[in-house]
Order: structure tokens, then sequence, then C-alpha cells
């Protein structure tokens, strides 16, 4: 068992423009370990996509307090790529396109990634494996070849990143927003390809905005993010209970001085 | 402009060059070159200084050594022809292309069993003895090379692979020139290997001369790894008759300072060539490389695509010119230049010429230099991927659409492991 532990997490960012720092993170505590499944959920700019950036090591986000532990180690401090070679692996909202690089030898190196560079994996293994997920996605052969992300619909990205997850098999998986843009089809496929990978050895946390996802891959816990911490943790039901309640409510019902980005009336009863 | 700088060259070095019994012909041209090297200037690419090279640095008196190492031997596997300096190591066509009259050999044979021809193409038609410094030198000093002459209608399979080594075991010099003919409606594949061997700190020109004559087609590759001591000087160039085609591919990843001259001339209506070329610069190397098409025939065709990638100190300059002469109405000339610096100190340069003298012509150009998208590497790495094999995987894919048109599987092949080895090589200097 492996476990990924987030304590006390600031975090900022730097605006590209003014420059100016502005705090997302205030304190983020997490604790997950492997075999099990958490749903992050949380109204828009309240910092899911920054604690998932976070976690992975992207070098555009400075954490200014707190910490992110694999099995009791800290993995401040090291690149995005250690990380990953850690046994992290997020699932990104926004997959880069890189022309001239096919998704097959793009994969292949990153199996290899992990292993010693006089025993890279056998091409036969590696295509039964890859012909073997491929299917259970519900994609074509010819996206093995086809250059990574380039041209792919928004669907086709989203199950790019599970094929790679499959593939990769990392101790723990970040799912950032994998249900934003997939029609109900598209997101069975997704989850029957997270749900294969269920096992002991794997854990995923999912962010989402929608209850709709956890109908497909269930969450042992729910966590909702606000204002830039989590405010509550609770089991499946918390999420049919802020379907029913917006997060509107759940703020309210906490008593929380938070802005909500998507809504017309500001925090406070009226406000400032 | 380059100013004429006065220059004393050895008169042994002429005589030092001579293949043995040399005839008249050969004689003249060689003096005749040699006369003009101190009035000619050299030759100009923009952006690169290359002044300081020791490119004229030649030895007057040579050691020669005879012996071929086993790795040589082992190389030219699957090479018809191949060469260590002056030594001809092998030479080697099939009966049944001898029986087509089919001829490769090396110049030194050449100009005594196919005298004839080769002094009805060699300087005459490709490359003038006089354009500049550095062709006079070619003509007048070169010593070895190899002669290509497919006659009419003779269509080969097969690529016709030459592998033509540098000795840089002693101080010597490296002069050498292949002349190809393509007769008449000819069709077949030619690459050119050209490596070095030892790190004695010696010039190489290299010259090509394609004649391609009318409705024939050529696929040449070249693919340069000279040595890291070595300066080179490298012209190839096409001559193209009616409905002849070139198609280039070129390699250029040599680990020393390069200047290099790739042209096409569509001398004839309805010739057509596609000039690709890949080229590394890596640690504190240099290399400028003009790349021209210049049509003069009706409905000529000549487009342009090179991609460069620079790590460490390199610099690297495409300059790529597109001449449209009067006369050449409905001609097309196009041409991309890009370049992608892996490193923040490199200096990356992609400069587009036209040169347009016509009105009914088709001519454009793109060209970019750029740096890494950091949102691509960050992705990469985010799968374990080192910095350096994403890096690689990044030039990779940036160099693909080159890559990919590369007509001769084997070719592509062996530069997609020579563009790794110097990636590798260039990330471990960085």
């Amino acid at each position: 068992m492996a476990t990924l532990q987030i304590k006390d997490l600031h975090v900022s960012v730097a605006d590209e423009e003014t420059k100016k720092t502005k705090e997302i993170l205030k304190g983020v505590n997490l604790t997950m370990n492997t075999g099990e499944t958490h749903a992050i959920m949380g109204p828009n700019g309240t910092g899911k996509s920054t604690l998932s950036e976070t976690i992975m090591g992207n070098p555009k986000y400075l954490v200014t307090q707190g910490d992110i532990m694999l099995d009791g180690t800290s993995l401040l401090g090291k690149p995005v790529d250690e990380r990953a070679r850690a046994g992290l692996f997020l699932a990104m909202q926004y997959p880069a396109e890189i022309k001239g690089i096919t998704n097959l030898e793009f994969m292949r190196a990153a199996v290899n990634a992990t292993r010693p560079d006089n025993d890279p994996i056998p091409i036969r293994t590696f295509l039964k494996e890859l012909d073997k997920n491929l299917e259970i996605l519900n994609m074509s052969d010819d996206m093995a070849e086809r250059y990574l992300n380039e041209g792919f619909s928004g669907g086709e990205k989203k199950r790019n990143e599970i094929l790679q997850l499959m593939t990769i098999k990392p101790k723990f998986a970040i799912l950032d927003e994998i249900d934003s843009g997939l029609d109900i089809d598209a997101l069975q496929v997704v989850a029957k390809g997270v749900n294969q990978m269920a096992s002991p050895n794997f854990g995923v946390l999912m962010i989402t905005h929608y209850q709709r996802l956890l109908n497909y891959i269930h969450p042992d816990q729910v966590h909702v993010m606000m204002g830039g911490k989590i405010v509550k943790t609770g089991n499946a039901s918390l999420a049919t209970e802020l379907e029913a309640t917006g997060y509107a409510g759940l703020r309210d019902e906490l008593g929380l001085d938070v802005d909500l980005v998507d809504e017309d009336v500001p925090a406070g009863n009226g406000g400032r | 402009m380059l100013k004429t700088m006065t220059l004393e060259l050895d008169p042994d070095l002429l005589k030092q060059a001579r293949f043995s019994n040399e005839p008249h012909w050969l004689k003249a041209l060689r003096e005749n070159a040699w006369k003009q090297i101190n009035s000619l200037e050299m030759p100009i690419f923009a952006k690169i200084n290359y002044h300081a090279w020791p490119l004229l640095d030649f030895v007057s008196h040579p050691v020669f050594n005879v012996t071929i190492p086993e790795s040589v031997w082992s190389e030219s596997n699957g090479y018809q022809f191949a060469s260590l300096g002056q030594l001809v190591v092998k030479t080697e066509l099939s009966e049944e292309l001898t029986a087509k009259g089919v001829i490769l050999c090396d110049m030194g044979t050449a100009i005594h069993q196919y005298g004839d021809l080769v002094h009805d193409f060699l300087f005459h038609q490709a490359v003038q003895i006089d354009e500049n410094r550095l062709t006079a030198v070619s003509a007048a000093l070169m010593n070895g090379g190899t002669f290509l002459y497919v006659p009419k209608n003779v269509e080969i399979d097969d690529p016709i692979n030459l592998l033509q080594i540098q000795d840089s075991r002693q101080p010597g010099n490296f002069v050498n020139h292949t002349l190809i003919v393509a007769g008449e409606n000819s069709q077949f594949q030619v690459l050119q290997r050209s490596s070095t061997l030892g790190d004695e700190p010696n010039a190489a020109h290299i010259m090509v001369e394609i004649v391609a004559q009318s409705g024939s087609r050529v696929k040449f590759s070249a693919l340069d790894s000279l040595g890291q001591t070595t300066h080179s000087y490298i012209n190839r160039r096409g001559y193209l008759e009616k409905d002849a085609r070139i198609d280039w591919t070129v390699g250029v990843l040599n680990d020393g300072n390069t200047i290099a001259d790739f042209d096409s001339n569509l001398v004839g209506s309805g010739s057509h060539t596609e000039m690709q070329t890949v080229a590394i610069s890596t640690d504190r190397q240099t290399q400028g490389i003009d790349t021209q098409v210049t049509n003069y025939g009706r409905h000529s065709e000549g487009n342009i695509l090179q991609r460069g990638i620079l790590l460490g100190r390199s610099a690297l300059v495409f300059n790529g010119i597109g001449k449209i002469i009067k006369g050449a109405h409905g001609a097309k000339a196009q041409q991309e230049n890009r370049v992608l610096m892996l490193s923040p100190k490199a200096r990356g340069d992609a400069n587009p010429i036209l040169l347009i003298d016509e009105n009914d012509v088709i001519a454009g150009h793109a060209a970019s230099v750029g740096r890494i998208n950091q949102d691509q590497m960050y992705y990469l790495m985010s799968r374990g991927l080192t910095k350096e094999v994403a890096q690689r995987l990044v030039a990779r894919g940036f160099l693909g659409v080159v890559l990919s048109d590369i007509p001769v599987p084997e070719v592509r092949q062996q530069m997609i492991s020579l563009i790794e080895r110097k990636l590798i090589n260039g990330q471990g200097t960085e």
C-alpha cells in the first residue's frame, strides 16, 4: 500500500502579465491510500486544478507552505518527471498537442522511463497490452500511429489520457475534470478504463464539478473544496446532497465567506 | 561583402593532388583553377562569419596511411563504393548494372577509363570553376571522389550507396569530388555518407555535381557526420534539364564547423526539385547552410524544406534562396525554413531570400526561429520522461516533417539513428 499525503498546502501563482502572485490554495489537507477512490468537488475557480497541478509538480505553481508526501517522502523540490516515475499520474484537462511524435513511441518511452536502460519493454508485450487497452476504450488502432493529441477531438484527448494511464500503471492517478466535454457514451468508456485499473495498488483522485461522473466511478470519499480549502469530507452521498443544494447552499450552511465565481450574488448576504 | 584575403598556397599542393598519369585536359583544368584562386573571393554566407576558419590550411607534404582499419571494412558493408581519404576501399557494382552500362568507380580511375565522359561533365554544367575561391580550390586540388554514370533509359531499383570517409588519422587534405550523370529518362537513388576517421584538425572540401539529363529522376540523399575537428565546405549542385527531377534529402549532422551550399539549377522547362535538409548544431559549433533553387526553365518547380535544431552554445543559419530568372514563365519556388533552439545560449537564424525577375510565377516562403514549448515539455515529463528524453522526442517531432518524406526507408532509419546520436552527444556537453 502506498500513501499520498497533503499537509497544510498553500500555493500561489504569478499572474503572467502583472507578475503579482496570488494565493490560491490556503491550507489543503488530504490523505489517500492506494485501493481508495477519492473525489474532489467544488465550484469554478476554487483551486481544484491548482491542487492537481501542484501535486504533479507543474513549475508554474509555487508552494509557500505545507508539504506533499508520497509514502512519507516529500515530493517538493522534485521535478515533474521524478514524481511521475515515483508513481504519480495526472490526466490533464488540456493535454498538449505534439506533432511528429506518435502516441505509440511516446507511450513506449513513458513505460521505459521506469525501467532500466538495458531492459526496455519487449515490443510485442507492449503492443499486445496496447491492443487490449485500445479495445477497452473503444479506440481505433490508428490512434497509436497518430501524432500525440494532434488534431484530436476533446473526447479523443480524454480517452488518450486514460489510455496513457492504463499503459503507465501509476500508483496514484489524478483525473482533472476527465468528464468535461464528454457525452454519456464517452464518459462510460472512460469510466470503464479507470475502473479496469482498480486494485489495492492503485488510487484515484477525481476532480470534477459534477456528481454525474461519480455514478460511473464510485468514490470512497468525497471532498468539497471552496476558497482554496477542503471544507467538507463525506462519503458518496455527499455528492448527491450537493447536487440538491448546490455549492452556495453548502457554503451558507457552513457559514463560509467565499465568493463563487459563477454566481451573481457575492458571499456574505449581498456583500461588500 | 567579403574582401579577398591574400592567400599563399604552396604550389606543391597542386602536384600532390594529381591523380596518376593525369590526362592533359585535367592538368589544364587544374592549372586554370589554380591561377584564379587568388583573384576569386570567398563565397558569401549571410550571417555566418567563417573568415577565421582554417578551410585553406592545406598540408603541403601529407603522409599517406594505407592501412584500412577493420571498422571501415565492416562499415563498408551495404555500400557499393567506399573510400578512406584517397584510398579506395571497395567498388562493387552488380554484373547486371555493369551490363546495362552503369559506371561506378573512383575519380582517379574514371579520368582514364571514362575520360571523355568525365571531361564532358566535370566542372562543366553544374559547378563552374570560377564561381568563387572555394570552387576553384576544389577544382585545382581535387584528390579523390566518385564517378557514377547511369545511361539513358536505365532504371535502378536498389539505391547506390557511397561511403566516403575523411582520413584524419594524420594531417592530410580531403578534397573530394563526386560526379553523377543521369542519362535521359534514367531513374535511380544515391546515398552519400560522409564521415571522419581520426581527429587531426583537417579541412574537408566535399563537392557533388549531379547532371540530370532530360526526363531523368534522381533521389539523392546525403548523411554528413564529419568530425569535431573538421572544418568543412560542402557544395552539392544539381543541373536539371527538361523534365528532370532531383529529390534531395540531406542530413547535416557534422560535429565541426560547416558551411554548405546546396543548389539546384532548374535549367530545362518542366524540371523539378525538392530540397529537404535537416541540420543539428551542438556544443560550440557553427553551421551555415545556403540552399538555393534557381528557376531558368519555364514551368520549372523548386521547393525547399529545412529544419534545424540547436543545442549548447551552437549556431545554425539557414539561408533559403529562391531565384527566378526572367523568362521562367510559370515557375514555382516555395520554401520553408525553421529552426528550434533547445538551449537558451544557442543562436539560430532562418532567412528566406526571394529574387524574382518574372511576373507569372508562384513563389512563397515561411520561416521561423523558435524555442522549445514548455507546455509540451511539461506534458511529456509528466509521464516520467526525463528532460533529455523529452527534448529529443520534441526535436524528433520537429524534424518529423522532413524525416517522414525521406524516400528510402533505410536512409530514413540511418538518419534517425544519426540524429539520436547527435542529440545525445549534444545534450552531454550542455
